[in-house]
């Protein structure tokens, strides 16, 4: 059952463990597959480690002075623990990065020329843009403008697109509707799932969002304290009573006094 | 007022504040690529000045090969400083790199001092010394051709910025984070950008060296460039050929009218006000990318 569902993966994540400046264990043994093709979410609250595991497979964690003392990271077979940041975008794995960071002082065209590979020709990067542009009207429009004016859905947008410039097998976003209205969220986040439909392209997403996150993902993992504590398809964790009510804002409705609230928590993170 | 003699003063000025912006690029261009204020520039310049005569005098070589071959040997020099120094401190404070820059200065300084000595030396282009006459007014030759260096190194980098590797530059100096993050190689950037900025100092040291001598007064124009790179605006290169005349201009007519006052000068009061005043006044210079801050 395990090999089978290794088989699949395009990334097979096996209890990594990161630790920032060699002393602060950021994740404690995390283990994530995401299949080929499929749409997975890691959910959680402030600070429990989601965007460390992003870093860690996009390898973005050594700008911020951390590293991965155990466990390794398999992409598509090959083993990617200690490879460059670099190198893992050449090999399909691209990261939008928390905040949207678009290059601010360039227009949205130049973001996504800065974003096209070496090796990618004049042609191949026009088509590139189109399909970019074709996908996020919005960002057509304003193609001629500067970045840092573009309003933050459009940001949000852009890094997407310029994510995709790098011609990603395996796309992760780290937190895309942070501060976003939810019409835009929505607007977003059926864009991912039709580029997932259309191109077989993977998704990893880190959400806060957890109720926009299950509608568009397949299955999901419950990052608390640096480690997993839950994980199933996004229907069970829909339906799950915790789930409901720690994060989807729900369930059997806010009940201050029901002590077993608390118990309940403190099961997973100790 | 002589209007003849007033333009005189103020052609000879630009050409001169031209020479100011052939130094400044080098500042830009590092700045807009890493955004690193690049104080080691005039080091680099006058390295790039001694490598020429090394190549010309030392070794024997006609100039019109030894100025592409101190170029490629700049061009290498630049890369070397990313690898071996500022890799190190990618993402640290800037002030940190700041002062990295500067030892970076005072080190190539001593490095040519213990090298090649103090006493200056001549670059003896072979450009006449006869000025050139416009109508009544006089214009130096050499600084007609180095502002027309200048000029094209502008041109040049104009259209550098918007090819793909340019804006791979610029987006470095926007965000190392997400030039990471869709694969650009902010190591390999920044490396271009000092070796870029190293063959524009091989550029001014030549043009420098012929109009005051190879020593290490050269390094000393990195007061001027500076200002003129922050008049500009650190990271544009329009902005430091503009300011560069500006610079040029204000500091040459109006030293002819301070001077008598008091008592001669006042060339680098002038310069050293525009500095205070730009930074105090327009912090981002006459072109500077503004920080964005959407409301």
């Amino acid at each position: 059952m395990q090999e089978k569902a290794q088989g699949q993966s395009i990334l097979s994540m096996n209890s990594i463990e990161v630790l920032y400046d060699n002393v602060m264990l950021a994740i404690k043994g995390v283990s994530v597959q995401v299949p080929k093709g499929g749409m997975v979410a890691l959910l959680g609250s402030n600070g429990a480690g989601k965007s460390t595991t992003l870093k860690a497979i996009s390898g973005l964690l050594k700008a911020e002075r951390g590293h991965i003392s155990r466990g390794e990271i398999k992409f598509d077979g090959t083993d990617i623990t200690e490879m460059l940041a670099q190198k893992r975008v050449e090999m399909g794995i691209c990261h939008v990065i928390e905040g949207r960071r678009v290059f601010e002082h360039l227009t949205p065209d130049e973001n996504l020329t800065a974003a096209a590979p070496m090796g990618m020709s004049r042609s191949e990067l026009s088509v590139e843009k189109d399909k970019i542009y074709d996908y996020f009207p919005r960002l057509a429009e304003r193609r001629n403008s500067q970045a840092g004016y573009l309003s933050g859905g459009e940001q949000q947008m852009l890094a997407i697109g310029r994510a995709l410039v790098t011609q990603p097998s395996l796309l992760m976003l780290d937190e895309p509707s942070l501060g976003l209205a939810p019409f835009l969220v929505a607007e977003i986040f059926g864009i991912l799932q039709k580029i997932n439909r259309e191109e077989g392209l993977s998704v990893l997403l880190v959400e806060q969002n957890a109720l926009a996150a299950l509608e568009i993902v397949s299955e999901g993992y419950l990052i608390e304290n640096g480690r997993v504590v839950m994980h199933g398809t996004a229907e069970a964790l829909k339906s799950n009573s915790d789930i409901q009510e720690f994060y989807l804002g729900g369930g059997e409705g806010a009940n201050f006094h029901n002590v077993k609230h608390y118990s309940r928590r403190k099961r997973w993170l100790s | 007022m002589d209007w003849v003699f007033l333009s005189e003063l103020a052609i000879n000025g630009a050409l001169t504040g031209l020479l100011y912006s052939l130094f400044a690029i080098g500042l830009v261009l590092v700045y807009k690529a890493s955004s690193v204020p690049n104080l080691a520039q005039g080091g680099l310049t006058m390295v790039g000045a001694y490598v020429v005569l090394a190549l010309a005098r030392d070794l024997g070589m006609p100039l019109w090969l030894a100025i592409p071959l101190a170029a490629v040997v700049m061009f290498g020099l630049g890369f070397g400083i990313e690898r071996v120094a500022l890799r190190r401190l990618a993402g640290r404070p800037v002030v940190m790199i700041l002062m990295l820059t500067l030892g970076l200065d005072i080190f190539l300084r001593g490095t040519t001092l213990a090298i090649w000595g103090g006493t200056s030396r001549s670059m003896e282009l072979g450009v006449s010394y006869e000025p050139l006459f416009l109508g009544d007014i006089f214009i130096s030759r050499i600084h007609l051709v180095g502002a027309g260096v200048a000029l094209a190194l502008f041109v040049a980098f104009m259209v550098f910025f918007r090819t793909r590797t340019g804006i791979k530059l610029r987006a470095i100096a926007d965000d190392y984070m997400a030039s990471w993050s869709v694969g650009i190689s902010v190591e390999r950037g920044v490396g271009l950008s000092w070796a870029l900025a190293s063959v524009v100092a091989v550029a001014a040291g030549v043009i420098w060296g012929e109009i005051q001598g190879v020593d290490q007064a050269l390094s000393l124009l990195l007061l001027k460039g500076l200002t003129v790179a922050v008049l500009g605006g650190l990271d544009s290169i329009l902005g430091a050929i503009v300011a560069g005349i500006i610079l040029g201009v204000i500091e040459n007519v109006g030293a002819e009218f301070l001077d008598p006052l008091v008592g001669g000068g006042s060339r680098e009061l002038i310069v050293a006000a525009v500095l205070i005043l730009t930074v105090m006044i327009r912090p981002h210079g006459l072109f500077g990318r503004h920080d964005i801050e959407r409301v």
